[in-house]
């Protein structure tokens, strides 16, 4: 699995790197900017970008502009964005169109390494990574006659890990149940909500978000 | 700050009037003086003697009598007296006509004089004075010449048995200094021609129509004078009727005297109508519009002194420049001894004394009252100007301080745990060091949450990086109420803007919350024309007290500091609106 990273800090550059060439995976490009990041993904051909969102050379939006232009020009390269905030609206403007090899994490995620890493992959593999946060934000969304009110809190624990980018077996690792019942409470969540349940685990997240958002 | 003359109108104050007696007794002379004339012209009976008589009657009257009004008129100035020896000029010179004794010789000796006079008169117009060195030289030299020459020419004989100035008979010089004479006359009337065209371009705009006439006037007859004296001497065709357009022109000039005098009754008139419409709005913007109107000058422009600035602004309360020479000319109002205003306008008002005075006595009150209103602005202004330096000086800290945080501290941490982390991998044969080292990791995790709560309390970065839209998501998802969002903002706005924005939203939906038990809430920011609005509505209680909601009152000071106006309504029951236009260029 072949990863891209553009970092401006060098410390956390190589930290980032070394972390992930001992969970074995290949690191093949490390930028400084968003320039030389689009330069090294369209030579190199990653399965994953990580992309810090504040890059030189003015630290305000180019690591996101980078992030959607290698979204736009190479669509098979998973993006995942790390960031000292998450937020709500740039997780929208991230997934506006599909949530499929896109993750939003918040940088301190890093220091699980198991779980960081566990993103990562899930990212390059065409799956997704949400922040925590940002899934809570969304789920504490007040909305008029709230439909989650009628889930019940397993439903609820299911609906988080689910809109945070976890498959069914991440899922039931997470909490410790089977394969067969995150299946049920799956479907008993989409039909509760009313929102149809599209295909496969890579849709389903995009659903869920649009659901949420509205 | 430029030096300030004192207003005419207050100089010429103590001006004496001549008195009534002495300025009709002259008239009285003047018009014998013209029946004097005729009566010899038409007794010696030249050729041509009844149209001649006529003309110099006409022009000796004239003058005399315009003479008179303006005497009376404008006793500052010295044109009155100067017009009347210009009318009596050409009864001097006709004299000459008699053939005999001292009244043929003073005609003879003062036969040109009436050409230097009337030089003197149009370059004098219109205070009666002389400007510059330049003009009195032309006109010494032109009386010299018309006067000196002639008498010089006299005392060398060939003007017949009448001449009693006769010392010697020689005729050889005679041609000669007659030319000389021609020449330097004419000459003369064409430099006085110039400098009357110059003056008349240099004064800038606006000329008023009646002074704009006598110049043209004034410039014509002196050419046609030089044109006259030439065709004259050399014997050249068409001579009288030359001489018959010259005088009527030199005719023409009192006409048009008397229009300017009517023009200034008019305007006198207009004062009365300044009075009507400040009375009826003390306080008007259109202060200065009226005041041009009542002086008849578009250009005039209003200061205010400010003394506690020592200096002049306008009716906003920005600096205005007061000039000390040139085309513009300054008038400064006083009220009770001190300064309170100036007028700014045509240097040609200036002859109108009168006028002026009569304006600004009528204007000081309103003045005064406009002077107040400026300073106000001017302080305002002041205020508003330091109290947004300190707003952006704080902010520009704050957004330093915070990305600080986030490009030393954060990512310090975060690298630590890395680390750790490598550690933590070598450690797992010892149970226990590896239990502290996660510990520690998570020590680490929590400074990093603390950290971040503490940069986005000092700067909403996301807001500077990623514009309003963007940065009013997450806000809107964590408040308590339901909220409808809509942003329509087009480009990125200037980020003291962005940020002022950002933080009153917040802190109305804070608010909302804390307060209000309200259903749903609407924000809407939008921007028309020039303005960003920004409006949050809820559908609680009302009833918000806005003094003791101190976050309000500060971002009230922010929309305030950008020039903006924040305005609460919040009836009792009828929930509320918090409602910030603030200019965005």
């Amino acid at each position: 699995m072949r990863v891209a990273i553009a970092e401006d800090s060098i410390l956390l550059r190589e930290g980032l790197a070394r972390l992930l060439g001992d969970a074995g995976l290949d690191v093949v490009a490390q930028c400084g900017d968003g320039d030389d990041l689009l330069l090294k993904v369209r030579s190199y051909r990653p399965d994953v970008a990580i992309v810090d969102i504040r890059l030189p050379p003015t630290h305000n939006d180019e690591g996101l502009r980078a992030a959607l232009e290698i979204r736009d020009r190479h669509p098979s390269v998973g993006v995942l964005i790390l960031s000292q905030y998450v937020e709500l609206g740039l997780a929208l403007k991230l997934l506006a169109e599909s949530a499929e090899g896109v993750g939003y994490l918040l940088k301190d995620r890093i220091i699980d390494v198991d779980e960081f890493v566990g993103a990562v992959r899930r990212v390059a593999n065409g799956g997704s990574a949400l922040d925590p946060i940002i899934v809570s934000t969304l789920l504490s969304r007040q909305r008029p006659g709230d439909p989650l009110a009628r889930l019940t809190p397993r439903e609820r624990e299911v609906l988080e890990l689910m809109a945070g980018g976890s498959s069914n077996q991440g899922i039931a690792d997470a909490l410790v149940i089977t394969l067969r019942a995150v299946e049920k409470y799956v479907s008993s969540i989409f039909a509760k909500l009313g929102v149809p349940s599209t295909g496969g685990e890579s849709k389903r997240v995009h659903a869920v978000l649009t659901f949420l958002r509205s | 700050m430029a030096a300030v003359a004192e207003a005419p109108a207050l100089r010429t104050a103590s001006a004496a009037a001549p008195r009534a007696a002495v300025v009709s007794a002259v008239a009285l002379a003047g018009c014998a003086a013209a029946a004097l004339a005729v009566v010899l012209l038409l007794r010696a009976n030249p050729p041509g003697a009844g149209p001649r008589a006529a003309l110099v009657g006409w022009i000796t009257l004239a003058y005399v009598i315009c003479g008179a009004i303006a005497w009376v008129g404008r006793p500052d100035t010295r044109f009155g007296p100067l017009l009347v020896a210009a009318g009596i000029a050409p009864v001097l010179s006709t004299l000459s006509i008699v053939e005999a004794g001292i009244p043929y010789t003073i005609g003879e000796a003062l036969r040109l004089l009436p050409l230097a006079v009337f030089l003197h008169l149009f370059l004098a117009y219109p205070s009666g004075r002389l400007g510059g060195g330049l003009e009195r030289n032309v006109v010494a030299a032109a009386y010299a010449a018309a006067v000196g020459l002639q008498l010089v020419r006299m005392a060398l004989g060939g003007f017949g048995p009448g001449n009693l100035v006769e010392i010697v008979e020689r005729t050889a010089p005679g041609p000669a200094l007659r030319g000389l004479q021609v020449v330097a006359l004419s000459g003369l009337m064409l430099a006085g021609t110039g400098v009357l065209l110059h003056r008349r371009r240099g004064s800038g705009p606006p000329l008023r129509l009646t002074r704009e006439l006598l110049v043209d006037c004034f410039a014509a007859a002196l050419v046609m004078m030089a044109v006259a004296l030439v065709f004259t001497a050399l014997d050249g065709p068409a001579t009288e009727p030359l001489r018959w357009v010259t005088f009527g022109l030199i005719g023409l000039a009192p006409v048009a005297f008397v229009f300017g005098l009517l023009g200034a009754r008019l305007a006198r008139t207009a004062v009365g109508e300044l009075f009507v419409e400040l009375h009826a709005d003390p306080v008007s913007a259109d202060l200065r519009d009226a005041l041009a109107r009542a002086l008849g000058d578009p250009s005039l422009e209003l200061a205010y002194w400010l003394p506690d600035f020592a200096m002049y602004v306008d009716s906003q309360g920005r600096p205005v420049e007061t000039p000390t020479e040139g085309p513009r000319g300054l008038t400064v109002i006083h009220l009770e001894g001190e300064p309170v205003a100036a007028l700014l306008h045509d240097s040609t008002l200036g002859e109108e004394p009168a006028l002026l005075e009569a304006v600004t006595a009528a204007a000081a009150i309103a003045l005064q009252n406009a002077r107040l209103h400026a300073e106000l602005r001017a302080r305002l202004e002041e205020l508003r100007g330091s109290r947004a330096r300190v707003l952006e000086a704080g902010q520009a800290e704050r957004k330093r301080l915070e990305r600080n945080l986030h490009d030393g501290a954060q990512q310090r941490l975060i690298a630590l745990s890395l680390e750790l982390s490598v550690l933590g991998e070598r450690l797992r044969t010892d149970p226990e060091a590896r239990a502290r080292l996660e510990r520690a990791q998570a020590e680490i995790a929590l400074s990093l949450r603390e950290l971040r709560d503490v940069a986005r309390g000092l700067h909403p970065a996301v807001v500077s990086a990623h514009g309003l839209e963007v940065a009013l998501e997450q806000v809107t998802a964590l408040a308590a109420v339901p909220v409808r969002l809509s942003v329509r903002v087009g480009e990125r706005l200037p980020e003291q803007l962005e940020v002022a924005a950002f933080y009153l939203v917040a802190e109305a939906l804070a608010n909302i919350g804390k307060h209000a038990q309200a259903t749903v809430a609407i924000v809407d920011v939008i921007r028309t024309g020039g303005r960003l609005s920004v409006e949050i509505v809820d559908d609680g209680v009302g009833a918000a007290d806005t003094e003791a909601g101190t976050g309000l009152r500060g971002l009230a000071d922010r929309v305030e500091a950008l020039g903006g106006r924040l305005r609460i309504w919040s009836p009792r029951g009828g929930g509320t609106r918090v409602r910030a236009e603030i200019p965005c260029g």
